[in-house]
């Protein structure tokens, strides 16, 4: 019960107006600009005559009742109790939350709470002109306003499009706008895909108490029937959300296919935070058929963690289940488990900063087959690996004399390394390995006459690692990338059981300007020199030979929203064996986005044809009502479009249409070509969505 | 040709090395950045403190005339902003910075997810550099301000 | 609407009744025929009393008559249960009505009501108010109005 309605109900009411005319003890009259103000309550009118021995106001329009609730009452004439809590109100007109609107030739308030309208028309659109027709409206015999449920029961109601009757429902109940979790069906939307055909979703949803909610989502198309479910439930320490769907198609008929995707975050005692994400699918091609997402490899994860300033302690687990018709998933490793803890101290005798950290790995293929086999890949199908490593490294940086800013950096690596059902591997190494690098910088620089500021900034390091490379397989460490974040490092494989060794020199230069106007540049060039080429390293991670690709990185940005990056590697013969760019323009009309990559044909990485990519993706807003959407990927090589996106989007203050059409060219044995269009129409004015007063039309006189 | 070096006494970088405070780091993300920024410029308490927020997506490419996606990258966002630590109201410097890293899923399992790790805290070491570097040549306007207090 | 023999009638008033002056003091003007009486000046007709600190009396042309009466410098009128309060008040007998003007607050049983001007019909016994009159319309006990 609205506790607010019930404590003001016996407040005294004040009645303002330009004239009052006491006739007697029981009859009062007040008229010109007569305001009654009661509890939460403000009525205007022309003239009211306050009858004391009936208790009833009779009050003369055009009436404007506003309440605690923000609701507005119109009407042209009616009789209220004193506490406006009973009473009939003549060609009545109820606005909910600024937004719906409750046209009735009589309304009549009962107990303060209920409000029956009788011949109603209800729409949210802008309606300019007394006899203009809205876009939609619902006309109804009956409709009651439920103000402490916020619910409106429509009997005998009609839905009508630019006064064109579309459907009849003897009964139908819609939550009013200031409504916040109701049971009732959501937003339906129609969908057409080449793989289902065409079908309507019709979400539902259920809140079960405050903490938990489940929505239930009928799909029925042509080809499939499914049931989509989501349910969220809330803890006092994280959160769980559970989405999925049941369901049987043509496409793989007489078979109950479906996926499930869990996913919760929980916060742990002593700062510990758990996250787990688990995916199934009942088939390789379901994902795609029902378009839930691009994955082609599931990857199921547990993990744990804690962040302090000084200590990162992470464990994971992670299955894989790969979606890839030329995967097999007994050879790939499938299972796979870490743990690492990192300790920063900060010695004060010694200076700099000691760190301490010990890690432990696994993975585990469910074959056993202890050489490789006729499967796609070359590795060992069998293999499963095991490794404990710790380092401690010991770092400093000094200021010499003219700005040089020096570095130290020394590091023992401790690995063990145990390879189980793999005949071409060692099957249990140890090995310590030390390394040592010194990093010199020197930073140059500059505020030009107009205040832009530059800084050059040359970068040397001369590093070395001891020691040979253990007999140990590269499982982890086959795709090395090269870029401004590992130019001084001392090992650029991304994981242990692969180390650089042997003395290295990088050396780089970074550039950047700041404009007073606005716009700002960097540019980074860097190059690696090495005693001894590293066989293990692939054509395109530019890192072959004793002298590495060129390094270059460029970025650019402008106060108009436009930035560009871009980052390539250029070989001897100055062509690129690898190149990304990232193009952006946002500004309040549009938000362009572009990417670019281009990677060298190399069949160490298993990419027997080079792979080089357009990818745009635009919004644009037209006009204040319309606005567009489209996303394009082209595959330069092939020549070949790989999917198109267009969306185009209406709203204004009572309807939102989104038409969106994808079409996706990509095909394999367990994927298909598919053309797939979505409309969804949202009447507005029955969520909480707010009145989006920014695409209100307004009349034009 | 008007050139001096940054660090040397009287340089911008003096106003920064060893005189800026981290927040306490809440993400692994967070942690990586102020490994980073404090192995550059030393670990100190003040007496400016800087704020960063980091946001990363992530973005698929390359995908083959088969749909499989051969190509992720990183899109991390920094914005950050500069303080004394004696009045958190007022900002001193602010600024933003953005920078990406890939990593192909050409390999096996285990070898993408390495991959992916690794892609991942390059790029908190590419954005720390590049906030290093735009607080290096916004420094000036830092004087300035402590001047006029 | 003369309206039924009610309570709020008392307002009503026998303009015909003797009209009964008590003052501090009062001065006879002869040449223009009125009379200006100061200090707690009370006027008594019938149940109705009007007091303010300055009333001025005029006489009509027929001997002993009272054409009107203009109390100022605060007024208060009661008459039975009501009571109304205002910066001045003009008396016109022979029209039976009573304006009062500034700040005017009538009280009436549980209801209060202010106004810039209040005309009051003492035949009917009822008063047109004006100028933004605010009505306090006390919420009435259930059994009086059960009456």
């Amino acid at each position: 019960q609205d506790s607010t309605a019930e404590q003001t109900q016996d407040d005294p009411a004040l009645l303002v107006a330009d004239e009052v005319f006491v006739e007697n003890e029981e009859r009062l009259v007040a008229s010109g600009n007569v305001e009654a103000l009661q509890g939460g309550i403000r009525l205007s009118a022309t003239r009211i005559i306050y009858d004391r021995s009936t208790d009833t106001l009779i009050i003369e329009g055009p009436i404007r009742i506003t309440d605690a609730d923000g609701n507005v009452i119109l009407a042209d004439e009616a009789t209220l109790d004193q506490g406006f809590r009973n009473g009939l109100l003549k060609g009545a007109r109820l606005v909910l939350d600024q937004q719906l609107q409750l046209a009735s030739v009589e309304a009549r308030r009962v107990d303060g709470r209920y409000t029956q309208l009788s011949r109603v028309a209800v729409t949210s659109c802008q309606v300019c002109g007394h006899n203009a027709t809205p876009l939609w409206q619902i006309r109804a015999k009956r409709v009651v306003h439920d103000q402490v449920e916020r619910q409106l029961y429509f009997d005998e109601a009609q839905f009508r499009v630019l006064d064109v009757p579309v459907f009849y429902l003897p009964h139908l109940r819609l939550p009013d706008p200031t409504l916040k979790r109701a049971r009732g069906f959501l937003i339906p939307t129609f969908h057409s895909s080449t793989l289902l055909g065409f079908g309507i979703k019709v979400p539902y949803f259920i809140p079960i108490g405050r903490h938990q909610d489940l929505t239930l989502t009928p799909h029925l198309s042509t080809k499939a029937r499914s049931l989509g479910y989501r349910y969220r439930r809330a803890f006092a320490y994280g959160d769980l959300e559970i989405n999925g769907a049941i369901s049987s198609d043509t496409l793989k008929p007489g078979e109950a296919r479906g996926y499930l995707f869990a996913e919760g975050a929980f916060r742990l005692p002593r700062d510990f935070k758990l996250d787990f994400d688990l995916k199934l699918t009942s088939d390789a091609s379901y994902l795609n058929d029902y378009d839930i997402t691009g994955a082609d490899r599931l990857s199921s994860t547990v993990d744990l963690r804690r962040v302090r300033r000084d200590e990162l302690i992470t464990a994971s687990l992670v299955h894989y289940e790969s979606l890839r018709d030329f995967e097999d998933n007994d050879t790939q490793p499938t299972i796979i488990g870490d743990a690492a803890i990192e300790r920063r101290f900060f010695p004060a005798a010694l200076g700099g900063e000691l760190r301490l950290s010990a890690a432990v790995h696994g993975h585990y293929r469910y074959s056993s087959i202890p050489f490789d086999s006729a499967d796609a890949d070359l590795d060992v199908d069998g293999r499963d690996v095991g490794r404990i490593s710790a380092e401690a490294s010991w770092r400093k940086r000094w200021t010499l004399a003219g700005g040089i800013r020096a570095g130290v950096t020394t590091n023992l690596w401790l690995d063990r390394h145990m390879t189980f059902q793999d005949n071409t591997s060692v099957r249990d190494v140890a090995r310590a390995t030390h390394g040592v690098a010194v990093e010199l910088r020197w930073p140059w620089e500059r505020t030009g006459p107009r205040g832009q500021r530059t800084v050059i900034e040359p970068l040397l390091q001369l590093g070395y690692v001891s020691g040979q490379r253990p007999g140990n397989p590269n499982d982890e460490s086959t795709r090395v990338e090269f870029d401004e974040g590992n130019l001084l490092s001392l090992s650029r494989f991304p994981a242990a059981d692969r180390r650089e060794h042997g003395g290295t020199v990088a050396a780089g230069l970074r550039w950047m300007h700041q404009a007073p106007d606005g716009w700002s540049a960097a540019l980074t060039i860097g190059r690696i020199w090495r005693e001894t080429a590293d066989t293990e390293f692939t054509r395109s991670s530019g890192l072959q030979g004793t002298a590495s690709d060129w390094l270059v990185a460029g970025r650019f940005a402008h106060q108009n929203g436009l930035t560009l990056s871009a980052r390539g590697l250029l070989d001897d013969q100055a062509r690129f064996s690898k190149a990304e760019a990232r193009a952006g323009w946002s500004n309040n009309r549009m938000d362009l986005g572009a990417s670019y990559v281009l990677l060298v044909t190399d069949p160490d990485e298993d990419r027997l044809e080079a792979q080089s990519e357009w990818s745009f993706d635009g919004e644009y807003r037209i006009s204040q009502h319309w606005s567009t959407s489209t996303s394009w990927r082209y595959d330069l090589v092939d020549r070949r479009l790989d999917r198109v996106g267009l969306g185009l989007q209406y709203q204004n203050e009572c309807v939102q249409v989104d038409f969106g059409a994808t079409r996706k060219f990509a095909s394999s044995s367990n994927l298909e070509p598919s053309t797939d269009f979505d409309l969804t129409v949202a009447l507005k004015g029955f969520s909480t969505g707010g009145s989006a007063k920014e695409f209100r039309r307004t009349c034009q006189h | 040709c008007g050139f001096t070096p940054a660090y040397a006494p009287g340089g911008s970088g003096q106003q920064l090395l060893g005189r800026i405070a981290l927040d306490e780091p809440k993400t692994k993300n967070g942690y990586r950045f102020g490994r980073r920024f404090e192995e550059r410029l030393g670990r100190s308490s003040g007496p400016f403190r800087l704020s960063v927020k980091i946001q990363v997506d992530r973005q698929g490419l390359g995908s083959t005339s088969a749909g499989a996606t051969t190509r992720f990258r990183f899109v991390g966002r920094a914005l950050y902003s500069l303080r004394d630590v004696g009045d958190p109201e007022t900002v001193l410097l602010e600024g933003r910075t953005n920078a990406f890293t890939g990593y192909s899923t050409t390999g096996s399992t285990v070898a993408t997810l390495a991959a992916q790790r690794d892609a991942e805290e390059r790029l908190m070491i590419i954005l720390a550099d590049q906030v290093i570097d735009q607080l290096l040549i916004d420094a000036p306007r830092l004087s300035a301000s402590a001047a006029d207090q | 609407a003369q309206g039924a023999q009610v309570s709020f009638g008392s307002m009503q008033q026998d303009t015909s009744a003797p009209v009964e002056v008590t003052a501090d003091s009062l001065s006879v003007n002869q040449s223009n025929g009125t009379a200006l009486y100061q200090g707690n000046v009370v006027i008594a007709q019938g149940d109705m009393r009007l007091a303010a600190p300055r009333v001025l009396v005029v006489y009509s042309e027929q001997a002993g008559r009272i054409e009107r009466l203009e109390a100022t410098g605060g007024v208060v009128l009661v008459s039975g249960e009501e009571a109304a309060e205002a910066e001045r008040a003009d008396y016109n007998i022979e029209a039976g009505t009573v304006v009062m003007s500034g700040n005017v607050l009538l009280t009436q049983g549980p209801n209060a009501l202010t106004a810039e001007r209040m005309t009051v019909n003492l035949e009917t016994g009822s008063a047109q108010m004006s100028g933004r009159v605010k009505t306090v319309l006390q919420q009435q006990d259930e059994e009086q109005t059960g009456n």
